[in-house]
C-alpha cells in the first residue's frame, strides 16, 4: 500500500508541491484534561483531497498550552491560545488552538462518558452484555439505551461487588476489561489507554451519573463528507460530536465505523478508510452512542473516458440518461446490447416466468418489424401467466403458514393476489386494500393478514418492511445501531393497529383451521409503550395522520402510507420491481431504505418513483418503462471496463431461474407436467399456492417455507443437490422419456435430425443452435446404431444440464 | 466447500457476488473474517464425527421405555413391568431388552424438562434447542430458529459433493435450516429401504438409466454447454459457482464409495436382519452406511408415538422392533469401531402423563421425559437425573433443551455460545444457555 502511494507522489511531486493543503477542523478548542483532538490534513493532487495527515509536520507556537504528537493528535496543558503549524514539503497551514480548563480532569459521568465507553468497546452489545439475558450474570441495555439499568448493573447488583472504591483499579469491572482476571470477551481495553483511565477516575469519584442539566448529544458530523478516492488509498476520517450547548468534541476515538461495500473501501476501527482495486462506491458510516454519520466515497475508474462517449449513448427513455450519468462518473461503459433471442428469452423470463415457446422464438426472430420490442412487451403484459407470476411474487412476502391461520385461510389470500395482479389492481389500491381489510377470512383474502399477523407490534414490523422499506424490528426494543428510528416511533406506529378486532376462531392448538371475522373494534385497544406504560397516540414515521374521533385509524394509517408525500411507498415498490428485471435493487437489501444504506443512484430511484406515482402506481407501466430502457437490453457481458461492477448496471447481472419457473420450464421443455396433491393435471407450479403442495424439485431450488418465521428469504443460488436433481431425479427422467413427452414425439415424427436439434435449442434455450453446434448434435443422431428416440432424450437432458438453460442471461 | 464463512450469514454466492476470489486480503475479506470471528470463543474439541438422532415424533412415554416407575401406585405405573439391564440399578421398562443387554453403551438422561405442551412447540425446542418465539399449535410445522442438523451442515464439512445433512423419510416439523437458508435443508430420502428396488434419490442413476448411458449424456453436455463463462472473479459470474457444484455432483456419480454408500442391498442378508425386516430398521441400516461416508448429521423421523390411546396395546407390539433396531445400530456401530465417534440419540418432543387417561392412554407431558444417547464419547451405563417417585417430574440434575442441544454441538465440535447472523445481520446465539451436559461429554 505505502509503495503503491508513494508511486504517486513521485510522479506528481511537480504539481502538488505548491497544491493547497486543506485542514480538518478549521480550528481545534480543546475543554479540560484529557481531551483531544485529531487533525486531519488533506492536499489536492490531480484534482483530488487526498489524505497527508502522516506525511504532514506539526509544531505548535506556543508549546505551554497543549502538545501535539506526530500523528497530528493535540492534548491540552494550560489554559491559553496558541497556534498549530502544519507543514507538508514547501507548503504550511495554521490551525488556532483554545485551551479550556486544560489543566484540571473534568469530571467524568456516566451517560456522557462511560456510556459512549461501554459502547465503542462493544461491552454492551449484542453478543456480550447487551443480550437480554446478559452475559455470565452480567447484563447492560443492548447498546446503553438504558442508563439507569446499566449504572444500577455496574454499581449496586452482585452487591456491588463488580466495584472496588478504596482500590478502584481492582474492580472487578475494570481488572476483567482489561483481562487481569479470565474475561469470557478477551481484553477489551489496555490500562494505557485513554479511556481506561476515564473509568478509573469514574469508579475513584464514586461513579456519578451525569446531572440532568447538562448538554446533550444534538449530532455527530464526520469529516470528510464526501470524498472521491484513487484505488488503494487512505484516508483518516474525523468524527465530531455536537452537543446542546453548541460544544463539540473529538470523538472519533470513541466512535464505530462500517462499510456498506468493503470490497470498494472498507474502513477500519479507527475510522480510516481504504479503498480497494475496483472503480466504485461505499457509503461509510460513523456511530457514536445513538447518532450516526455518512460519508459518500466515490471511486472513479482512472482512465478517462471522453465525455461525448456518453452523450452518444442509446436513450429509450429517462432512465438510460440517468444510469449513463452515473457510469461517467465512475468512468464505466455499459456492455453491448444483448442478441434478439436472449433479449427474448429475458423478457418472457421477467414478464411472465416462463420460456418462450420454439413458436414463439421462430416467430420473434424472424419479424422483420422496428417496433417488434415494443409490440412483443404489449403482448406479454396481457398475457395469462402475468398476474400468477407476479401474484408468486408475492405470495413469496404475504402468504402466511397454513398450519397457523388455517388452509382455507391461506387459499383465500392467494386467491386475492392472483386477482389482483390479473386485474392489474393499481398499486397504491392494492396496499389500502390489504391495510383496511375487513371482513371473513373466508370471504375477503387480504383480510388473512390480520389473522396472520395479529398484534399491533407484528404488523408495524411487517407493514413497515413491505412497504415502507423501513426495518423497525430492532426499534421495537432499543435505538438500532443505524436507524433513526426508536421505541416511540414504533408503537406510535403500531397504535394505528390498535383498534384491530378478532372475532371468531382464533389461532389455537391444535387445528386452527376456522372462520374469523376482521373489524373495527368499539374504542377499545390501545397500544402502550413497554418502558413507560404510556398509551401512544398514533402517529406516522414522518409527516402528519391524526386519528379523528368518527375514523378507522387503520384508513387513516393507509391512506398516510399510500399517499403521494409519503417518501417511501412508491420508492420500495419501484425498488423491488427494478430490482427483479435487472437482479440487484439500486437500494440493496430491497426493504432496507435508510440513510446509512444509500441507493446505488438516487436520481434514478427518484425517477421511478415519481414516474410511478405519476401513472397512478400501475405496475403494468412501470415494467414498460423499465423493460423499454436501453439498459434493459444489453448483454451480461462485461467490458474491459465494467467487470467488477455489481450496484450500476453497466451490464446485465445474471441470475438463476427462481424454483417455480424452472419446474414450469422443464415441463414445457420436455412436454410432460407436473401433478400436485388436490390440482388438477396441467397445473403449473406458478399456480401452487401452498407449500403444503410436495415436491421435492421446488425445495431442491428453493422455495420460501411460510412454516418458518421469517419465512427463508429465497435465494437464488445454486447447489449440489440441485445438479444432482436435475441429474438424476426419477421425476425429470420421466418426463424426458415418456411416451407422451416431446422427446418421443420429436422421435417418431417425420423431421430430420437438424430439425430436431433446432427444436430442442429452441425449447430449451430460446435460440437456433450455431452451424457448429448443429453439426455436433446431428453427428450423435447419426452415429452407427443411434436410437433416434435415444439419442433425442440425451440430448434434451444435456441441455437442461447446462447453465444456458438454468439461468436468466 | 468452503462452509466456515457460512456461520456469519453472509452465503458463497454473497461472496461470488462481490468477488471475493480476487480480493481476498481486501476489504471484504477482512470484514467478513471479522465478523466469522466477533464473539467466538474456541470451539470444543469434537468427539462425534457424526450424529444419528433417531426422532420417536409424537412424543414417547417415559414411563413405557427408559424411566419405569415400578414402585408406583398402578394408575401411574402401567401394565408394563421394569427389568434390569446390563448395568447395576439401571432399569427400563420391560420391551426394552436388547438395549437393556448393552445398557453399559447407553446413557439414559431422565431429567430434562421444558414448558412446550404440544408436538409443534416441543418439535422446536428440541430439534432446536430454542423455545418457539409466539405460541404455536400443535399440528404446527415452525421455525424460528435453525435445526441441530442444519447447523451442522453450516459447520461441519461433509465429503465433498455428498449432503451433510439426511432427514429419512421426511423432515421433521422443525428440521429446517431457518435463516441458514435452504443449502442447509436436509436432503429427505423419502423412499422405503425396506423395498427391493430401493435407491437414494439423485445420487443414484435413475431406474432404467445404465451407467453407458450416463456417460454419453455426460459427454453430450459437455459439447453443447457452449455458454459462456465470466472467468475474470470480480464479475462474480454465477454460472462459475454453478459449474463448482456440477462438478461436485458429477463426481459424486463417478465415485464407487460414495456410490457404495447409498446402495443398502450390498449389506448382507445377516446384517439386514438383525437390524429388522422392516421400513424403521432399514432406515436405520441405511443411516448407519451414509455415517461411514462421512455425513455428519442424519435424522431418522419415526412417527406415530402420540399414544392418548390404547398405549400398552400398541406398544407391545411396536416396541419389540424398535428395541431390536436401535439395540442393533449402536452395536452394529461398535463393532465396526465407529460407536466412539458416532453420536446416536433417541427422543421425542416430551413425556408423557403420568395418570393413565380414560382410553388406557397417556397424553402430552413436558414436566419430564427421557433421551437416549450412546456413542461419540458419550460414557455409557449412566442414568442421568430422575423424576419424582411417580414420575410426575424432573427433579433431580434438572436439564433443558437449551443444554441438551448444547451437548450435541460440543460433541460434534460446534460451540454452542457462537453467535450467528441472520438475514438482516443481527446477531443469534446459536443456544441462549450454552452449557453442555458435563456428564455426557466423558
Amino acid at each position: 500500500m505505502r509503495c503503491f502511494f508513494s508511486l504517486i507522489l513521485i510522479a506528481s511531486t511537480t504539481s502538488f508541491l505548491h497544491a493547497e493543503l486543506r485542514i480538518l477542523p478549521s480550528s481545534v478548542q480543546l475543554t479540560g484534561k484529557g481531551s483531544r483532538q485529531q487533525v486531519v490534513v488533506q492536499q489536492q493532487i490531480d484534482g483530488r483531497w487526498v489524505d497527508r495527515t502522516s506525511d504532514a509536520k506539526y509544531e505548535l507556537t506556543d508549546p505551554k498550552f497543549a502538545v501535539v504528537s506526530e500523528k497530528g493528535i493535540v492534548t491540552p496543558l494550560a489554559d491559553g491560545k496558541t497556534t498549530l503549524r502544519i507543514t507538508l514539503a514547501q507548503q504550511t497551514s495554521t490551525v488556532p488552538v483554545t485551551v479550556i480548563r486544560g489543566s484540571e480532569y473534568p469530571a467524568v459521568t456516566f451517560e456522557r462518558d462511560i456510556q459512549p465507553i461501554l459502547t465503542r468497546y462493544g461491552c454492551n452489545s449484542g453478543p456480550c452484555h447487551g443480550k437480554a439475558r446478559g452475559q455470565n450474570g452480567f447484563a447492560l441495555s443492548l447498546l446503553g439505551y438504558d442508563s439507569d439499568f446499566d449504572h444500577a448493573a455496574i454499581t449496586s447488583e452482585a452487591k456491588g461487588r463488580r466495584l472496588f472504591p478504596v482500590a478502584p483499579e481492582n474492580s472487578l469491572f475494570l481488572r476483567k476489561a482489561t483481562g487481569q482476571v479470565p474475561h469470557g470477551g478477551g481484553k477489551k481495553i489496555s490500562a494505557e489507554e485513554p479511556a481506561y483511565q476515564t473509568l478509573l477516575r469514574w469508579v475513584a469519584s464514586g461513579t456519578p451519573r451525569t446531572p440532568v442539566n447538562t448538554p446533550v448529544l444534538e449530532r455527530i458530523t464526520l469529516e470528510p463528507s464526501v470524498l472521491s478516492m484513487g484505488f488503494r488509498q487512505d484516508q483518516r476520517m474525523l468524527v465530531t460530536a455536537v452537543f446542546s450547548d453548541g460544544t463539540k468534541e473529538d470523538v472519533t476515538h470513541l466512535s464505530t465505523f462500517q462499510s456498506n461495500d468493503a470490497v470498494y473501501a472498507g474502513v477500519d476501527n479507527t475510522g480510516r478508510i481504504r479503498t480497494g482495486p475496483l472503480p466504485g462506491e461505499a457509503a461509510i458510516m460513523a456511530r457514536y452512542m445513538e447518532k450516526f454519520a455518512v460519508c459518500n466515497v466515490l471511486i472513479p475508474r482512472p482512465e478517462a473516458v471522453p465525455a461525448d462517449y456518453y452523450t452518444k449513448l442509446p436513450r429509450q427513455n429517462f432512465i438510460d440518461g440517468l444510469v449513463w450519468a452515473k457510469l461517467q462518473q465512475l468512468g464505466l461503459k455499459p456492455s453491448d446490447p444483448a442478441d434478439e433471442a436472449t433479449f427474448h428469452r429475458r423478457i418472457y423470463l421477467d414478464i411472465i416466468g416462463r420460456l418462450p415457446t420454439p413458436e414463439e422464438t421462430r416467430t420473434y426472430l424472424a419479424n422483420p418489424a422496428a417496433n417488434k420490442r415494443t409490440a412483443l412487451v404489449d403482448r406479454l403484459l396481457d398475457r395469462p401467466e402475468y398476474g400468477d407470476w407476479w401474484a408468486n411474487k408475492w405470495a413469496d412476502l404475504l402468504r402466511p403458514n397454513p398450519y397457523h391461520v388455517g388452509i382455507k385461510a391461506v387459499f383465500n389470500l392467494d386467491g386475492w393476489l392472483r386477482d389482483s395482479f390479473r386485474q392489474n389492481k393499481p398499486y397504491d389500491v392494492f396496499v389500502r386494500e390489504l391495510l383496511t381489510a375487513r371482513g371473513s377470512t373466508f370471504r375477503n383474502g387480504a383480510a388473512v393478514m390480520f389473522r396472520n399477523r395479529r398484534q399491533p407490534d407484528e404488523l408495524t414490523t411487517m407493514v413497515s418492511q413491505l412497504f415502507l422499506g423501513v426495518r423497525l424490528d430492532c426499534a421495537k426494543c432499543h435505538h438500532h445501531p443505524f436507524e433513526i428510528w426508536g421505541q416511540n416511533d414504533f408503537y406510535s406506529m403500531a397504535a394505528y393497529f390498535g383498534r384491530l378486532g378478532h372475532q371468531g376462531q382464533g389461532i389455537s392448538a391444535p387445528i386452527s383451521g376456522g372462520e374469523e371475522v376482521i373489524f373495527l373494534s368499539g374504542n377499545k385497544g390501545e397500544v402502550k409503550h413497554p418502558l413507560n406504560g404510556k398509551v401512544m397516540t398514533p402517529k406516522p414515521l414522518v409527516g402528519m395522520a391524526d386519528v379523528g374521533n368518527d375514523d378507522d385509524p387503520r384508513q387513516v394509517f393507509a391512506k398516510w402510507v399510500t399517499s403521494p408525500e409519503n417518501p417511501f411507498f412508491a420508492k420500495v415498490i419501484v425498488n423491488r420491481m427494478w430490482a427483479d428485471f435487472m437482479g440487484r435493487g439500486i437500494v440493496d437489501p430491497v426493504d432496507d431504505l435508510r440513510a446509512t444504506n444509500p441507493p446505488s443512484n438516487g436520481p434514478l430511484l427518484d425517477a421511478l418513483a415519481d414516474d410511478f406515482r405519476k401513472n397512478g402506481y400501475d405496475l403494468k407501466k412501470l415494467i414498460r418503462t423499465i423493460v423499454s430502457s436501453h439498459v434493459y437490453s444489453i448483454s451480461t457481458d462485461p467490458n474491459e471496463t465494467n467487470h467488477g461492477d455489481h450496484r450500476n448496471y453497466s451490464r446485465h447481472y445474471r441470475q438463476r431461474l427462481r424454483a417455480e419457473v424452472l419446474l414450469d420450464a422443464a415441463g414445457d421443455i420436455t412436454g410432460v407436467g407436473e401433478r400436485f396433491d388436490g390440482m388438477p393435471p396441467g397445473t403449473r407450479a406458478m399456480e401452487a399456492w401452498t407449500v403444503r403442495m410436495s415436491s421435492l424439485f421446488l425445495d431442491s431450488f428453493g422455495r420460501p417455507d411460510p412454516n418458518q418465521d421469517p419465512p427463508c428469504e429465497r435465494t437464488l443460488d445454486t447447489s449440489v443437490v440441485q445438479s444432482l436433481h436435475l441429474m438424476n431425479s426419477p421425476n425429470l427422467h420421466r418426463k424426458i422419456t415418456a411416451d407422451e413427452g416431446r422427446a418421443a414425439k420429436l422421435a417418431a415424427s417425420k423431421m430430420t435430425s437438424a430439425e430436431i436439434v433446432n427444436e430442442l435449442y429452441l425449447a430449451t434455450y430460446g435460440r437456433l443452435p450455431t452451424d457448429a453446434e448443429r453439426t455436433k448434435a446431428v453427428a450423435r443422431f447419426e452415429k452407427p446404431n443411434a436410437v433416434r428416440r435415444t439419442a433425442t432424450e440425451d440430448l434434451m437432458w444435456a441441455l437442461l444440464n447446462t447453465p444456458e438453460f438454468v439461468f436468466n442471461n | 466447500m468452503a462452509r466456515q464463512t457460512n456461520c456469519a450469514g453472509i452465503s458463497r454466492r454473497d461472496c461470488l457476488q462481490l468477488g471475493l476470489g480476487s480480493l481476498l486480503g481486501g476489504g471484504l475479506a477482512n470484514a467478513l473474517r471479522m465478523q466469522a470471528t466477533a464473539g467466538e470463543s474456541s470451539s470444543p474439541i469434537r468427539q462425534a464425527k457424526s450424529c444419528i438422532l433417531i426422532w420417536m415424533d409424537g412424543g414417547p412415554s417415559h414411563y413405557e421405555t427408559f424411566d419405569p416407575k415400578p414402585s408406583a401406585p398402578a394408575e401411574y405405573r402401567g401394565e408394563f413391568k421394569a427389568i434390569n439391564t446390563k448395568v447395576p440399578g439401571m432399569q427400563f421398562a420391560e420391551h426394552m431388552v436388547r438395549l437393556g443387554a448393552i445398557g453399559n453403551e447407553l446413557a439414559v438422561i431422565r431429567s430434562i424438562r421444558h414448558d412446550q405442551g404440544n408436538h409443534g412447540a416441543g418439535n422446536h425446542y428440541m430439534m432446536t434447542g430454542a423455545p418457539p418465539r409466539i405460541p404455536v399449535g400443535c399440528g404446527a410445522f415452525v421455525s424460528f430458529h435453525p435445526s441441530l442438523g442444519s447447523v451442522t451442515a453450516s459447520q461441519v464439512e461433509a465429503p465433498a459433493g455428498l449432503p451433510a445433512y439426511f432427514s429419512i423419510p421426511s423432515m421433521t416439523r422443525s428440521g429446517g435450516p431457518n435463516f441458514l437458508g435452504a443449502k442447509y435443508a436436509p436432503f429427505v430420502v423419502a423412499d422405503n429401504p425396506n423395498t427391493a428396488d430401493f435407491r437414494v434419490r439423485d445420487v443414484a442413476l435413475p431406474r432404467g438409466l445404465t451407467g453407458d448411458r450416463f456417460a454419453s449424456r455426460s459427454d453430450i453436455r459437455t459439447e453443447v454447454d457452449t455458454f459462456k463463462r465470466y472467468l475474470d472473479e470480480t464479475v462474480s459470474d454465477p454460472a462459475t459457482g454453478l459449474d463448482q457444484h456440477y462438478r461436485q455432483a458429477y463426481d459424486l456419480m463417478q465415485s464407487k464409495e460414495a456410490q457404495a454408500a447409498f446402495d443398502i442391498q450390498r449389506e448382507p442378508d445377516r446384517v439386514r436382519e438383525t437390524y429388522g425386516r422392516n421400513p424403521f430398521g432399514q432406515r436405520a441400516l441405511l443411516a448407519r452406511r451414509l455415517v461411514e461416508a462421512g455425513v455428519p448429521f442424519i435424522t431418522i423421523d419415526d412417527g406415530g408415538w402420540d399414544h392418548h390411546t390404547k398405549l400398552f396395546e400398541t406398544l407391545k407390539k411396536r416396541l419389540p422392533t424398535w428395541d431390536q433396531t436401535v439395540a442393533a445400530l449402536i452395536d452394529d456401530l461398535r463393532q465396526r469401531g465407529l460407536l466412539e465417534t458416532t453420536l446416536v440419540i433417541a427422543l421425542g418432543e416430551f413425556g408423557r402423563t403420568p395418570q393413565i387417561n380414560k382410553d388406557s392412554g397417556r397424553d402430552h407431558w413436558s414436566n419430564a421425559m427421557s433421551v437416549l444417547m450412546a456413542g461419540g464419547g458419550t460414557p455409557g451405563g449412566q442414568v442421568l437425573g430422575a423424576t419424582d417417585a411417580k414420575g410426575f417430574a424432573a427433579v433431580e440434575r434438572v436439564l433443558s433443551p437449551e443444554n441438551f442441544a448444547s451437548t450435541v454441538y460440543a460433541k460434534l465440535g460446534i460451540d454452542p455460545g457462537k453467535i450467528l447472523y441472520d438475514a438482516n445481520k443481527r446477531p443469534v446465539h446459536l443456544v441462549s444457555d450454552p452449557t453442555p451436559i458435563k456428564e455426557l461429554m466423558g
